[in-house]
């Protein structure tokens, strides 16, 4: 198998920087998802570690073995891409046996190694198809299958799941987890989409604007992002965002949430007396009775069920609206006045005007651990 | 846009056959003069309605051409065959030096690649005789004057302009990822090119291809001022034609014929491709 | 799945031939650039000398003197005249005429379609051959046009024989062969314009008048402005049909400039001239040549960004 390590890497086109000095190591065998909005880099990063472009500066070692000036043909690695980019004029059969032919391997390998990658991906009855016979997912499946077949040690997925239908998506996402595991291969993997990633990631690398804002676990990234954008963009429904100047008083760090005082667990104390942002996760919200110490009086405005929990969009005395989620099943208020209250040891912290989390620990270098 | 009257679809279609009458015309008119006779053609008022003749074609294959006079030999399938050779040579020449430059400068960006396209295509727009006239003179010193190979290097002006641009153009159409792809999956550039480029490319380079014989084919003043008469083409043959033959104008009428049907039917054929090519690929329906 | 599939047999020194490899696959073109600069700037070089094939001996240099001399020369004006009569006559003709053509066409229908491929015929024809074929037509003795000139009470109607009518003659020509590259180029360009403002139009009852001024005329300009440019270039260096008709003449009714650049090279051997006359030329065509390859450009990256 091959780890993957970049160092240093810069990359310009014209005068714009697409990648700023980025450094990343993936270990052998593990999934590392790029995850971030569209130009932020992944996809250019992906194409210098597959060699098709190269970098302005910096190394790239696969395996431990310096890369950066060799061709793409001999990095040895699998690449599926977003457009799937299939060879218009070959069937499926033959779109999925070019890394085989790369190899020279026999006619009788060659069949058996695609014809059991067709199985795995159930595409065995549309091997003889040429792309413009396949749907959608067939294309992907065969995409994914040309990546697979040769077994490369190091695996480039290119957001595959971008352009098929939300059905399929949730299969794959499904089954890709499976199936990268049972390949052993090292996986790096570009999503834009955060359920893809928490399923996929080992780690994931949060990108933007050609720099990895934060690499951690799925769990780290989720329970403490580095700034209100990563906050934002992973969980659903999105974090609640509210302005507040925390206090401190004899029983530790409060914050002011219409007109009543919720004391945070944590260390918060870098906080006092900033403008600050608060974020809320909607789970970390609660129905409570009146009564109960902290419990804020809000009114139901509207309730949506969803397949596996309920949300509930509430209005505080001061008007600021909050969502709130519970599992199916656990009892809530769907209109008129309620309490809610907060999950204290849930509640982030961010700076207003930077963004970026307060008390944050350096969660950039941590090791991978098993995601939650 | 539905709503037309029907005087105005009748003004519509006597404008339609007025613009079909004019530009077949010539062509029916040359066609039906080929196969007549000297006598006929010569009959005042012209005749829609005579006894055809192959006698014409027949004297221009065989080479001899009865006069009162006598046997007077016509070289004109000599010219036919040099318009064949010149401009298949031509267009394959161009074809081998044009399509791989074209795939460089689609793919690779290098350093002044846009300045050689860009000087290339302005060839395609400079007088021809700018270049052609010191030209012979440099021929006559290489030895190169009236030689086929002298001729096709110069043909070159015509071809690879037409090839490196509209090519170009296709190769620019195929998604770079596919040819990622195939080098990702082991494969050299080589086999990129020949494997994935060329034959996703294959319907626009065999357009070009055509567009450039056609343009060949139908070219005069690089013959008409580097070649005499054992290499020139049906478009300076004919015209010396004209003049050496006299009053054959049944044979001349063939030989013009015969000139113009191998383009005819190779736009014919390719129509779909013409638009395209004629305006460098400029305006992709 | 054993460890260290990665391919180790990889050549040495095949990052050099990366670098090279576009500049090793356009060399050919290159060479043929530099094979055409060549013989371009000796005739810069020349266009300054005082050269005549026939005395060989008195070759000189004698810098401007070409170019002065046109200033008083009739026969520079003569050419430039009549050069800039031709293009601008056949180019505005033309591209009435396929205009027009192009807009009845404007349907896709079997019988348009067969039409427009009709069409193609004459534009392929080679131009030389076209000027034979309108000369066999207009011949004084059986041609079918000086009949049917006759017929009009055009008694001996000379067409290109007539310093008065040759301009005409060869203009018609000129038209024959190329208002279907008009078409096709404007054809192609109606066909590509999008249909709701026409159905806005028609819709709210506008005047067909307008929806051409307004609508389709603004939408076209960029394919009309290429028409006419790739047309002007190449009608401003017209050779093959008015030299197979009339080699320049009668006199010197038609000695635009290549026509005319030939006789003097070939005829008068005059070589001197003949550059100068060809560097004023391209000079105007580069004029319009830059003109032209920006807007087909901006046309190209229109066609590339619907497509």
């Amino acid at each position: 198998m091959a780890s993957l390590e970049l160092r240093n890497i810069v990359k310009r086109y014209k005068s714009q920087t697409v990648l700023d000095n980025l450094s990343l190591t993936v270990a052998d065998g593990e999934t590392l998802v790029l995850f971030g909005p569209s130009g932020a880099g992944k996809t250019v990063l992906l194409r210098l570690v597959a060699g098709v472009i190269d970098p302005d500066e910096g190394k790239i070692l696969i395996g431990g073995e310096d890369m950066t000036d060799v061709d793409a043909e001999f990095r040895g690695v699998g690449m599926a891409f977003q457009n799937f980019a299939l060879f218009p004029h070959m069937t499926a059969f033959d779109n999925i046996a070019t890394p085989l032919q790369a190899k020279h391997s026999s006619q009788g390998t060659i069949k058996a190694g695609v014809e059991s990658v067709g199985k795995l991906l159930k595409i065995g009855h549309v091997l003889s198809h040429k792309p413009r016979a396949l749907s959608n997912g067939q294309k992907q499946r065969t995409a994914l299958a040309r990546a697979l077949v040769g077994s490369p040690p190091l695996l480039l997925l290119d957001d595959p799941l971008r352009n098929v239908d939300a059905k399929l998506r949730f299969e794959m996402r499904l089954e890709l987890p499976r199936l990268l595991a049972d390949r052993g291969a090292t996986v790096v993997y570009v999503t834009q989409d955060y359920k893809e990633a928490m399923a996929l990631g080992d780690r994931i690398a949060v990108m933007s604007q050609g720099v990895v804002k934060q690499l951690g676990t799925p769990e780290q990234i989720y329970r403490e992002p580095a700034n209100v954008e990563i906050a934002r963009l992973f969980g659903d429904p999105t974090i609640n965002l509210l302005d507040v100047k925390p206090s401190r008083d004899a029983k530790g760090v409060y914050v002011g949430l219409s007109n009543v005082q919720v004391h945070l667990a944590g260390a918060h104390e870098a906080a006092v007396g900033r403008d600050c942002v608060i974020g809320l996760r909607p789970e970390a919200l609660a129905f409570v009775d009146e009564g109960t110490s902290g419990a804020i009086p809000v009114t139901v405005e509207a309730e949506t069920p969803l397949n596996e929990k309920i949300v509930t969009l509430v209005r505080t005395v001061r008007g600021r609206e909050i969502l709130v989620s519970r599992p199916s099943g656990i009892p809530g208020q769907s209109e008129g006045r309620a309490h809610i209250a907060v999950d204290s040891k849930s509640a982030l912290l961010f700076d207003r005007a930077s963004g970026e989390r307060i008390g944050s620990k350096n969660v950039v270098n941590l090791r991978s651990g098993e995601a939650a | 846009m539905e709503h037309t009257s029907l005087l105005e679809r009748i003004l519509r279609g006597i404008a339609l056959a007025l613009v079909v009458i004019f530009f077949m015309f010539p062509i029916v008119w040359i066609l039906m003069m080929s196969f007549q006779t000297n006598e006929t053609i010569l009959r005042i008022p012209p005749q829609l309605v005579f006894e055809p003749t192959l006698a014409n074609y027949t004297a221009l294959i065989t080479g001899k051409l009865m006069t009162a006079a006598g046997t007077l030999d016509i070289a004109f399938m000599r010219n036919l065959w040099n318009s064949v050779f010149l401009s298949v040579t031509s267009v394959a020449v161009a074809l081998l030096l044009g399509v791989p430059a074209a795939y460089a400068f689609a793919r690779h960006k290098f350093r002044g690649s846009e300045d050689i396209a860009f000087t290339l295509l302005s060839f395609r727009f400079a007088p021809a005789l700018l270049v052609l006239l010191p030209l012979t003179l440099y021929f006559q010193k290489l030895g190169l004057a009236n030689t086929y190979i002298g001729l096709i290097w110069v043909y070159q002006l015509i071809c690879l302009p037409l090839i490196l641009w509209i090519v170009r153009g296709y190769f620019e159409d195929i998604p770079a990822d596919i040819e990622y792809a195939y080098r990702i999956a082991g494969h050299s550039w080589f086999a990129t090119f020949r494997k994935i480029a060329l034959p996703l490319a294959g319907p626009g380079i065999a357009a070009a291809g055509l567009l450039a014989f056609i343009f060949a084919w139908n070219n005069f003043v690089f013959a008409l001022v580097l070649a005499s008469a054992d290499k020139q083409p049906v478009t300076v043959g004919a015209l010396a034609f004209i003049t050496s033959s006299g009053i054959q104008y049944g044979q001349i009428s063939a030989a013009i014929v015969l000139s113009i049907t191998p383009t005819l039917a190779l736009a014919l054929y390719a129509q779909r491709y013409l638009v395209e090519g004629l305006s460098l690929g400029a305006v992709k329906g | 799945m054993t460890a260290a599939t990665i391919q180790r047999n990889r050549p040495s020194g095949f990052r050099i031939s990366k670098r090279v490899l576009p500049y090793l696959l356009s060399l050919p073109a290159l060479l043929v650039c530099i094979g055409i600069l060549i013989p371009f700037l000796t005739s810069v070089v020349y266009s300054f000398q005082r050269y005549r094939l026939s005395q060989p001996w008195a070759r000189q240099f004698n810098w401007g003197d070409n170019y002065i001399s046109f200033f008083t020369d009739p026969k520079f004006w003569n050419t430039l005249e009549i050069s800039l009569l031709y293009a601008g006559i056949t180019v505005v003709l033309e591209l009435l005429l396929g205009l027009g053509i192009a807009m009845l066409l404007q349907k896709r229908s079997t019988l348009n379609n067969f039409i427009s491929i009709m069409l193609l015929m004459p534009l392929m024809t080679a131009p030389a051959l076209a000027a034979l074929m309108w000369k066999l037509m207009t011949n004084p003795g059986f041609g079918v046009l000086s009949y049917l000139a006759s017929l009009i009470g055009l008694q001996d109607f000379r067409w290109a024989s007539s310093p008065s009518t040759a301009l005409l003659t060869v203009v018609l020509v000129d038209i024959w062969v190329y208002t279907p590259f008009i078409m096709i180029l404007l054809l192609a360009g109606l066909r590509s314009l999008p249909t709701q403002p026409f159905e806005a139009a028609a819709l709210d009852g506008v005047p067909r008048s307008f929806v051409f001024f307004r609508i389709t005329l603004p939408m076209l300009t960029p394919y009309i402005l290429t028409a006419t440019l790739f047309r002007l270039l190449d009608s401003i260096q017209q050779f093959d049909i008015i030299y197979a008709m009339t080699q320049g003449g009668p006199g010197d009714t038609l000695t635009v400039f290549q026509v005319e650049a030939y006789l003097n090279f070939f005829q008068s051997t005059n070589v001197g001239r003949s550059a100068a006359l060809m560097i004023i030329l391209w000079a105007i065509t580069y004029f319009l040549s830059n003109i032209f390859i920006k807007n087909w450009l901006r046309l190209r990256e229109r066609a590339r960004g619907h497509a």
